[in-house]
Order: C-alpha cells, then structure tokens, then sequence
C-alpha cells in the first residue's frame, strides 16, 4: 500500500495569480512542516491534498488516492483549516457528532467517537456549550477534534497552534508526536519556527509559490554551501584549538571569542568538521560543549527566503 | 448514501427553518394568509352590518330586483320602502343643458347591498354589491395565487432558501466541512436540495392551506360543505400540489444558480423575468419555464387580460396548456436536467473564500 502524499509537478493558478509552481514532492509518514511567509502556497498545497482546490496542471495523490474521489480520500484525511467559521447555532458536542454521522456512522459509533476526540483536544467540560462562545484557542481545539475524529491515517492542520495557550501547545504538540509515531502523517503549516524545529522531522520550505528545500533540518542545512555552518565551541584551550582548526581546508573562520571562554567556527563541510573534533577531543584538546548556532529551521529559512518570518 | 443523505438534511434543515436571515421567507409565505384573514373579518362585520340594516328597513330580494331604471322616487320608495340611507348631490350630475340634481338611495336585503342611482328624481343606474361567495371568492384566489403567490412568494422564498445552500455556506466560510466528508458531491448537492425542498414545500404549503382557511372562514358552514363535497377537496389538493411542484422546480433553478452565480440578484432577476414574459413567448419557448406547466396545474383558470393593454393582448402567444401528468412529467423533466447540471458544478466546486 502506498504510504506518501505526492504531488507530481503540480501548479495552480487563480487566474492570472500564482498559487503554487512545478511542486513535486514526496511526504512520508511522521511530522511534516510547510514552512513560508504569507501567500508562499501552504494554503493552496494543503487543500490540493484535501480536494478542496484542483492543481491546474500535475497531479496529487495521498496514500494513492486522488482527491478527486471525496467518498475513499476523506476517509483517510482529517484536515484542520485556516478557517475560523463555523455552522451556527451548534455546540463543540454537536458540531463533531454532526459532521461524524456525515461519513453514514451510526449514531453510538458518533457520540462515542466525538467523545474521545474532544478528549483528546481537553474539550470535554466546553463541550456542551455552542461554539459561538468559545474562545480562540478553543476553536482551535474543536477544529482539531474534528479533524482526528473518524481517526484518519493523514492529518492536515492548517497553522494549528495558532492562538494556544503555552500548556496547550505542548499539549497538542504531544498529539502530534503521538500520532506520528502512530505512522500517521501528521502534516503542518506554521509561521513559528522554532515550533516547526521543535515539532518537525522534515520542512518542505515554500517561497512565492515554489518549494525552495524540502528534508530534514540538518539536511537541507547541509546542502546550504553558500553560507558555511557555524559552531560554537566551548573549551579551555580555544587558542590551540583554533590554530589545529585553521589547518582544516574546509574551516573558513575560527574567532576566538573576547572573555577566551570558546572559539566560534565556520565549517563549509559540517560532518567532516565535526569528525575532526572527535578526534581532537581523543588527541587532548578538553572541550566544554559544541553548539551548532544556525543549525534550525529559522536559519536555513534565513539563508533561503531572506528574513526571519516571525 | 442514504443515511449521508439524511445527515446533510438533518443539518440543513435546521438551519433553514430557524435561520435569522430566512425570516422573510416566512414572511411571503404567510402575509397573504394575513390579508384573506383580515378581507374573511371586514367581511364578515360588514355581513353583520347588512343584517341590522336589514332588520331596520326589512326588504325583499325580489322587490329589490324589480326596480328598473326609469322608476321614480315615488314608486321605488313605494315597492321598497324608505332606504336605509340617502345621500343627496343637488346639482350634482352635469347633463347637457346644465347641471341636475343626483342622489343616491341604499337598500340591503341583509346579503347584498343595492345602490340606486336617481337623477332628477328618477333611476338611473343601479349598483348591486354582492355579498362574497365561494364561487367569485376562488375565483380571486385563482388570480392572486398565480400572479402573486407562486411568481412572487414561492419565487422568492426560493430564492432565499435554495441560493442559501451553497452560496451562503461560502459566505458564511463554512462549506469546507461537508466537502471534508466522505461522500460524493452530488449526495451532499442531494441532501441540500432534498432538505431546501422540505423546508420550502412545508413552509409554502402551509402558507397556500392557511390562505385556503382564511378565504372560506367567513362563509356558512353549509356553503363551505357544499364547495367541499363539489369541486373542493380537488381543488385544495391540486393548488397544495402547485405549491410543493413551484418549490421543486424554482427550487433546482436556484440550488444551480447558488453553484454558479455570487450574486443571487442577477439570477433572480433573469429568471423572474424570463417566467413573466412566458405570456408573450412563442408555444415552444413557453415550455423552457416553470409557471407554464404550474398554470396547467392550477384548477381554477386565472386570466391575465383584465388588467393588459390592448398592444399587451396582441402581443400575448398563446399556447394549448398541457395535460396534467404530461405538465407534471414536464416540470420534473426539467426540474431533473436542472439538478444533473448542478451536479456537474458541484464535482468541480472548490473552496475559495477569499474571492467571496
């Protein structure tokens, strides 16, 4: 069975404006980040996934399945939408129950499950009162009970933490982790990138419609040549470490820093620079800590997009 | 399917019936019940009004019948006796040769009221006001239940039920749920049009029956069983019928234009217009619209002629209105074509709110 959401060469345009251009990808199971500033295609690549847009051109597929069969695909899915609107007049209760009895479940077979998935999101005690009242981490959570209700292998969360509170987003973020390693894909878009760094086990970077770098972190990091890695390094000998360092054709810059307490490092080949310190540490060289200082989402977005989202 | 079906109706009719925004709609279904209700209580103080009238200046039917113009005062006040009123006009009446005096005697034999006209002292022209009855009644009813209820009311509540399915859902960003459900497009487009219809029909059938109630309240109770045991069970059935075949057939048209058009006045206007000029069309265009076969239904024929000009009635085309089940195979036929393209929209709906 097919266990990745692709798109192949997919484009969309809304008339004359672009969405999305030339995406090809490949998402396997585990948590997945959309990463870009506004109207770098996050939206318009999600709700191709869920079929609420078509691609233009190319063709998307999740699990296998093309969104153009609503009645398999929605099944598999469970998408959370930027959305903050809701059907009147409904309680958090009746707003799951009634979309639930939508994929023809028995009425048992709702209540119980629109339980568990507001249980899941800490809902229970709101749960009888309309969602008009709720507060906007509240329709986060309702959306996101939604969204896990009918138990979908493919969840699709649109900015999800969005209005949480601190104690909630861990909350939710446990979720998603959990599910992950559930085998489920648990596919996010956010502007909050040290939650994308500490969420994520791949980015897909968006920019104008074009995904600029897709992969793990450190990857995609790995293939930025332009700007060399940077490591601070903390030790009791930084003077002798940084002259060994200087003899390593891939080290560009060793600084020492001011108060003497480390030597910060810039490495065009970060594996074999970090190969080297291991073998400095067994020749005698003592060292207090190594920190990689643009080893994140937030640089490799830097480095990328050019500026800082959020 | 059929239990998503019922899911999407569940949700909608809730929504329909107790919707704000749909307050109107009840309006236009009711307000003509209101206006037969208030006409059945004029009625029936003016009937008790003739009836003391009568008891005060008690005179026949038939003596009122056997005055003819030309009689003089004497002799009307003779057979008749003295009128309930008088209302005199000296110099009221201009005739060739100057003005000439005018005045008007009222008689009432408790039903109808006869106004009698003398001038100069002789009759001129005798009014007869009859008391309503079932008859002249459903004839009106005829009228305004074609050229009112169901062109206008039925129409526009329509409008206002059938355009909200899809379009108010866009409006209100929260279509995006049913299409995240696992169904196809054309069972949510059915369970819509299936809720919009039962909202629709119970609302306007309810509005057509009270009408029917309201118009026959004022009259005797024999009269009424009388009207029922003749033609009134089959007219109350078929003009009940009209009403839920309107809500069907205006009820596609507008569940379509939801899926195609932002603007539900555009669609409205174009079809409202397209059904008024069906009058004037040629016999084969008639048959694109939905008032043709509903007029074919309705069991008490209303002309449309009185109140036309004479270039409006030479312009008017005139088509053999169809048999009933071939008008009624007709409407679903369309009613039916109406809904395959709808669906056809629907599979390719997408959600783009931000253009809403």
């Amino acid at each position: 069975m097919n266990t990745t959401v692709t798109f192949d060469n997919v484009s969309r345009f809304y008339g004359e404006v672009l969405g999305v251009n030339r995406v090809t990808l490949s998402i396997p199971p585990g948590i997945t980040s959309l990463v870009g500033p506004n109207g770098s295609g996050k939206t318009t690549l999600m709700n191709m996934m869920a079929g609420l847009v078509r691609p233009t051109r190319g063709e998307v597929r999740v699990l296998g399945i093309s969104p153009n069969e609503p009645q398999r695909l929605c099944h598999m899915i469970g998408y959370a939408t930027q959305f903050d609107s809701f059907p009147r007049g409904l309680t958090g209760q009746e707003f799951i129950y009634s979309f639930l009895r939508l994929f023809g479940y028995s009425h048992d077979r709702c209540v119980k499950q629109a339980e568990t998935a507001i249980a899941r999101v800490r809902m229970t005690g709101a749960a009888a009162r309309k969602i008009a009242g709720y507060s906007k981490g509240m329709r986060q959570r309702i959306k996101l009970a939604l969204a896990i209700a009918h138990d979908p292998r493919v969840l699709i969360l649109d900015e999800p933490l969005n209005g949480l509170d601190p104690l909630v987003r861990n909350e939710t973020i446990a979720l998603f982790r959990e599910m992950a390693h559930e085998g489920r894909h648990v596919i996010v878009s956010s502007h909050v990138l040290h939650e994308v760094d500490q969420i994520s086990d791949q980015v897909i970077l968006l920019s104008n419609g074009y995904v600029v770098a897709e992969g793990q972190i450190h990857d995609v990091r790995g293939e930025i040549k332009d700007h060399p890695m940077q490591v601070w390094i903390r030790c009791a000998q930084p003077s002798v470490l940084a002259s060994k360092l200087f003899e390593m054709d891939h080290v560009v810059e060793a600084r020492l820093a001011q108060d003497g307490a480390g030597v910060l490092v810039k490495t065009r080949d970060a594996d074999r620079f970090y190969r080297t310190l291991n073998d400095l540490a067994v020749n005698g060289i003592e060292l207090e800590g190594v920190t990689p200082l643009d080893d994140n989402v937030n640089s490799v977005y830097e480095y990328l997009i050019g500026g800082e989202s959020r | 399917m059929m239990a998503q079906i019922a899911s999407v109706m569940r949700l909608e009719l809730k929504k329909t019936f107790f919707s704000r925004r749909g307050l109107w709609v009840y309006v236009l279904a009711f307000a003509p019940a209101l206006i037969y209700l208030i006409h059945a209580v004029d009625v029936t103080r003016d009937h008790e009004h003739r009836q003391a009238l009568a008891a005060a200046h008690p005179v026949a039917t038939e003596t009122l019948h056997s005055i003819k113009e030309g009689m003089t005062t004497d002799e009307v006040v003779a057979a008749a006796g003295e009128p309930y009123a008088v209302k005199t006009f000296p110099g009221g009446r201009r005739r060739a040769g100057g003005f000439r005096d005018l005045a008007i005697y009222q008689y009432t034999d408790g039903d109808s009221d006869f106004a009698l006209v003398l001038v100069e002292g002789k009759v001129e022209r005798i009014n007869e006001q009859d008391r309503c009855n079932l008859k002249k009644d459903s004839a009106i009813f005829a009228t305004v239940f074609q050229f009112f209820y169901l062109r206008l009311a039925v129409f526009f509540g329509c409008v206002g039920i059938f355009m909200n399915l899809f379009r108010g859902e866009m409006l209100d960003k929260s279509l995006h749920f049913y299409l995240l459900a696992p169904m196809r497009r054309e069972v949510l487009l059915a369970g819509k049009y299936l809720a919009g219809l039962v909202a629709a029909a119970t609302i306007f059938v309810t509005g057509t029956a009270l009408q029917l109630a309201a118009l026959s309240w004022h009259f005797e109770p024999g009269a009424v069983s009388e009207y029922l045991r003749g033609p009134g069970w089959g007219q109350i059935a078929a003009y009940l019928g009209v009403t839920v075949l309107a809500c069907i057939g205006y009820g596609s048209i507008f569940l379509l234009a939801g899926l195609v058009f932002r603007n539900p006045i555009i669609p409205a206007a174009g079809v409202l217009l397209w059904e008024s000029i069906n009058l004037f069309l040629p016999a084969s265009l008639k048959k694109i619209s939905i008032i043709f076969y509903l007029q074919a239904l309705c069991p008490v024929v209303a002309s449309p002629d009185r109140g036309l000009s004479l270039l409006q009635r030479l312009l008017i085309s005139s088509a053999e209105p169809p048999q009933a089940w071939v008008a009624m195979l007709g409407l679903m036929v369309v009613t039916l074509a109406v809904l395959v393209f709808a669906g056809r929209r629907a599979r390719r709906l997408e959600i783009n709110y931000g253009t809403e």
